[in-house]
């Protein structure tokens, strides 16, 4: 490595985290620690309905049987997870407000921190926001628009309340409760997060869009989002984050379950900018997710984007069950690792019904002492005839205390289906460098433009309304590093 | 009976039991046994394999009454017959063989890129009863051809094996496995290739179907050193090749291939490993399988990259092509790379015969199980044509014809 490199790594490790303030709100907390009293203060505080209590309960209890997922090539101090707050709402939130005047204006000066004013993205953007502050769902817009067209978008507590049948039908479907440690602890706890409806043949208009953010310190959030897909109709949903700096380890573990009948499609976009630690490992958010998508119909397609940037730990594998005949699954993800960040991430595709395809892309960069590895799991049934994938995995080296890990299980049952999967890990070409620096970009800049062209295959996957801040968000990772 | 008992029951047969320093290490061997309890879920050297056979065995071994051959027939050419994994001890001023040691056994024992629980290694250090070491020395250049018999039915064989090519030698190896009758061999190859030195291996597995193999390999390559291994499995009874390759000096290569060909109820399970410790050395990882009926394959490719371990190049290919519907490949290409100047890459394809192929080769009037046989040729076409010893590329080809006149 040259000594150019070197200073501009230097340079940007004194960098601190863009987003990191704190808003003070008073919160309102059950005790801390994890039993059953927790998850009844919970259940009461959301005025749930019996079954759904039950229903936590029986989670919990498979979760108090089991140990949490050691495959991941992570190392991290043991979870004690009765120093948790399970719960935590901004005071006053019992009776929602009714529209944006009513909300606490401290809230909203937070989000006009990180760009995205509620205000002008009600007028300008034209998107509907579920926006999750700590736990309870602050504002939604644009609602009667989509109840026009007879699409559901609420919070997932409300859809407790007002669409019992389809959350008793649907919920824990994909991700059953008992799938492993921390599905079963995200049944048991979970506060809020989105439930989307797209009833049949209705294609939604916009794209829905929640910003979670995690705040008040010590608490665990444990979202649940759950969209159904009716025959034949189509969605876009992003999610984003962004957390403020905090020294201690914040626990997140969400749950995230995607249904799609036949002939519909939903496309999944994520852009992760959790508080990543500082220069010396210290803080940092711990995500765990589990999403999983069910193409349960015919002709039914799921597609996963993501942008990583963010976290201490990520944990993270949006898979996807390709069930239902002539079904697609795509997975497209870009893992940006810096510091002692440290990302194991990927995707799992089960091919069950016959013709299924899936495409995974993937594009991991690490610098600084951090460890990427990508997990990727594709199986084929014995039934899933004619079934087809193509995974590609890139990952880039920039400097030599980084890890780059390339982890695939591929398994075939069928002897007409078709599997194929490449990866290569290299460092930053130097006659690419030599060739931009020539015509007279300065370093940073040209490692910029190749990473960017690096990823460029998973960045014009994202909606519009996405890539624009998805680009800025690999631009400012590798800010002052290496362009 | 469990494994502790069988061991005690036995211990008098197995070498190197009245040394203390390896009974401690057997005792340590047999505390990850209870411990462990075959846990098929988290342990893939397991997957798909009838543990009962392997861990509830009857332990036989019956020493040799003729012991085996060392023949000299050309210069620099030796062909050694090993009996129930003895052979008898020669020397001359090329070649040394002799009887393996405790100090080859303690100095196996320290290695650390095998897994913990890699029962089948473990198993052959506790119960170990047969081996011998072949010391090639300096600057020679040596062929050996050697046939591995098992005399009797229901033996096991826990065989180690100590190869070692000092400077600047060149050993061409070739070793057979063909056995008919309804015995194990657990067998373990330690290699050690020393500066400028060079290793072909070649391993012709084609056992009979109640012959169970189980072939393991450790490589250790310094400065300057190659090592090439080609394993071919026609065999029809379980075989599991699980080969680790050290690359721990510069400059240092190592090249591991392999070609299986499945059929009926067989399973076999591969693994490759290679670890570059040092800088500029170079790797290769190359499995095709051909798998046929109901049965299953499984192969773990692995490269490891070092921090220190700059201007790595490690490459991996696996290939597998299904004939059945009932047949099954499951692959696990893994990359763990901590240093930033490398080229690693590694490459996996499952799938059918290309019907594009067949439809071409039918269109111009070939029957279509004729197509499918000149595809599966083919297919492992470049393998076999990178032989250059012609005795061995005659063989393979006698083989290969064998297992595809059973192809429908």
């Amino acid at each position: 490595m040259n000594s150019e490199t070197l200073d501009t790594l230097s340079t940007y490790s004194k960098n601190k985290y863009k987003y990191g303030f704190i808003t003070d709100i008073d919160n309102e907390k059950p005790k801390k620690g994890l039993n059953e009293n927790t998850i009844k203060f919970i259940s009461l505080k959301k005025n749930e309905p019996e079954w759904m209590l039950d229903w936590r309960l029986k989670a919990f209890s498979k979760w108090k049987k089991m140990k949490e997922p050691k495959w991941a090539n992570l190392s991290f101090p043991e979870i004690d997870y009765q120093d948790i707050y399970y719960y935590s709402a901004p005071k006053g939130f019992e009776k929602k407000p009714k529209d944006l005047s009513e909300v606490d204006p401290k809230l909203i000066e937070t989000y006009n921190k990180l760009g995205i004013p509620l205000e002008e993205q009600k007028v300008l953007a034209g998107v509907a926001v579920d926006v999750v502050f700590d736990s309870v769902s602050v504002a939604t817009t644009y609602k009667g628009e989509l109840e026009k067209l007879g699409i559901i978008f609420c919070s997932i507590g409300e859809a407790i309340q007002k669409h019992p049948d389809l959350i008793k039908k649907y919920l824990g479907s994909v991700i059953p409760p008992g799938d492993h440690s921390f599905s079963a602890l995200n049944s048991a706890v979970f506060t809020d997060g989105s439930f989307v409806y797209i009833p049949e043949g209705v294609k939604c208009p916009m794209e829905l869009s929640t910003y979670f953010r995690i705040n008040a310190e010590n608490t665990g959030q444990f979202e649940r989002t759950l969209i159904i897909a009716d025959k034949g109709s189509y969605v876009s949903y992003l999610e984003g984050c962004t957390a403020p700096k905090r020294d201690d380890n914040q626990l997140h573990a969400a749950n995230v379950e995607l249904i799609a009948l036949e002939d519909a499609e939903i496309k999944y976009s994520t852009v992760q900018n959790w508080y990543p630690g500082d220069e010396d490992g210290k803080g940092g958010i711990y995500n765990f997710v589990t999403k999983r998508g069910l193409c349960a119909g015919k002709n039914s397609k799921i597609s996963w984007t993501q942008v990583e940037t963010g976290s201490a730990i990520t944990w993270k594998y949006p898979s996807c069950i390709l069930k239902g005949d002539n079904s697609i699954g795509e997975f497209y993800s870009v893992a940006i690792t810096n510091n002692f960040q440290q990302a194991d991430t990927g995707t799992k595709m089960t091919h069950i019904g016959k013709n299924t395809k899936s495409k995974i892309i993937s594009k991991g960069i690490s610098l600084g002492k951090s460890q990427n590895t990508y997990r990727g799991e594709v199986s084929f049934l014995r039934k899933a005839d004619k079934a087809r994938n193509y995974t590609q995995c890139d990952s880039l080296l920039v400097g030599n205390q980084c890890g780059a890990h390339t982890v695939p299980y591929i398994d075939s049952k069928n002897n007409t289906a078709v599997i194929e999967h490449e990866a290569s890990t290299s460092k930053i070409n130097e006659d690419q460098l030599y060739y931009c620096r020539q015509r007279g970009l300065s370093h940073e800049e040209a490692v910029s433009l190749i990473v960017n062209g690096f990823c460029k295959q998973v960045l014009q996957e994202l909606p519009m309304e996405f890539a624009v801040e998805a680009q800025k968000l690999v631009s400012i990772s590798l800010e002052g590093s290496v362009g | 009976m469990n494994i502790q008992d069988n061991y005690q029951k036995n211990r008098k047969n197995i070498f190197f039991s009245e040394n203390k320093d390896i009974e401690t290490h057997r005792e340590n061997l047999i505390n990850i046994f209870e411990n462990d309890r075959f846990d098929k879920k988290n342990n893939e050297s397991l997957k798909n394999i009838n543990l009962k056979n392997f861990i509830d065995f009857k332990y036989k071994y019956l020493i040799p009454e003729e012991t085996s051959v060392i023949n000299n027939n050309h210069e620099n050419s030796y062909s050694i017959v090993s009996v129930n994994g003895q052979c008898s001890t020669f020397k001359d001023d090329k070649i040394e063989i002799t009887k393996i040691l405790d100090e080859d056994y303690n100095d196996f024992s320290k290695n650390n890129i095998i897994e913990k629980n890699d029962h089948f290694v473990n198993l052959n250090s506790l119960f170990l009863n047969s081996g011998f070491k072949i010391v090639i020395k300096r600057n020679n250049n040596i062929k050996i051809k050697i046939s591995n018999i098992v005399t009797d039915d229901d033996l096991t064989i826990f065989q180690k094996n100590n190869i070692i090519c000092q400077e600047g030698s060149s050993l061409s190896l070739i070793e057979e496995y063909e056995n008919k009758n309804n015995s194990t061999s657990n067998i373990l190859n330690v290699i050690k290739l020393e500066k400028h030195s060079q290793l072909n291996h070649f391993l012709i597995q084609d056992n009979s179907s109640n012959h169970n193999l189980i072939i393991t390999s450790h490589s250790s390559c310094k400065k300057d050193s190659t090592y090439t291994q080609k394993v071919y499995n026609f065999s029809e009874g379980y075989v599991r090749n699980f080969h680790y390759s050290e690359l721990i000096e510069t400059n240092s290569e190592a090249n591991l291939q392999g070609i299986f060909f499945l059929k009926d109820n067989n399973t076999s399970n591969n693994k490759t490993f290679v670890k570059h410790s040092a800088e500029d050395c170079k790797s290769n990882q190359v499995y095709k399988g051909i798998l046929n009926d109901r049965s299953k394959a499984t192969y773990f490719s692995n490269t490891h990259v070092d921090q220190v371990a700059q201007k790595t190049e490690g490459y991996q290919l696996s290939k597998g092509i299904l004939l059945s519907d009932n047949a099954s490949y499951f692959s696990k290409p893994e990359l763990k790379i901590y240093a930033d100047d490398v080229k690693c890459s590694h490459g996996s394809t499952i799938g059918p015969i290309d019907e594009n192929a067949i439809f071409y080769l039918r269109s111009r009037g070939m029957s279509k199980i004729a197509a499918t046989k000149i595809l599966i040729s083919s297919f492992i076409n470049e393998e076999l044509s990178s032989i250059d010893n012609e005795q061995m590329s005659e063989i393979i080809q006698k083989k290969l014809v064998r297992y595809l006149s059973k192809v429908k």
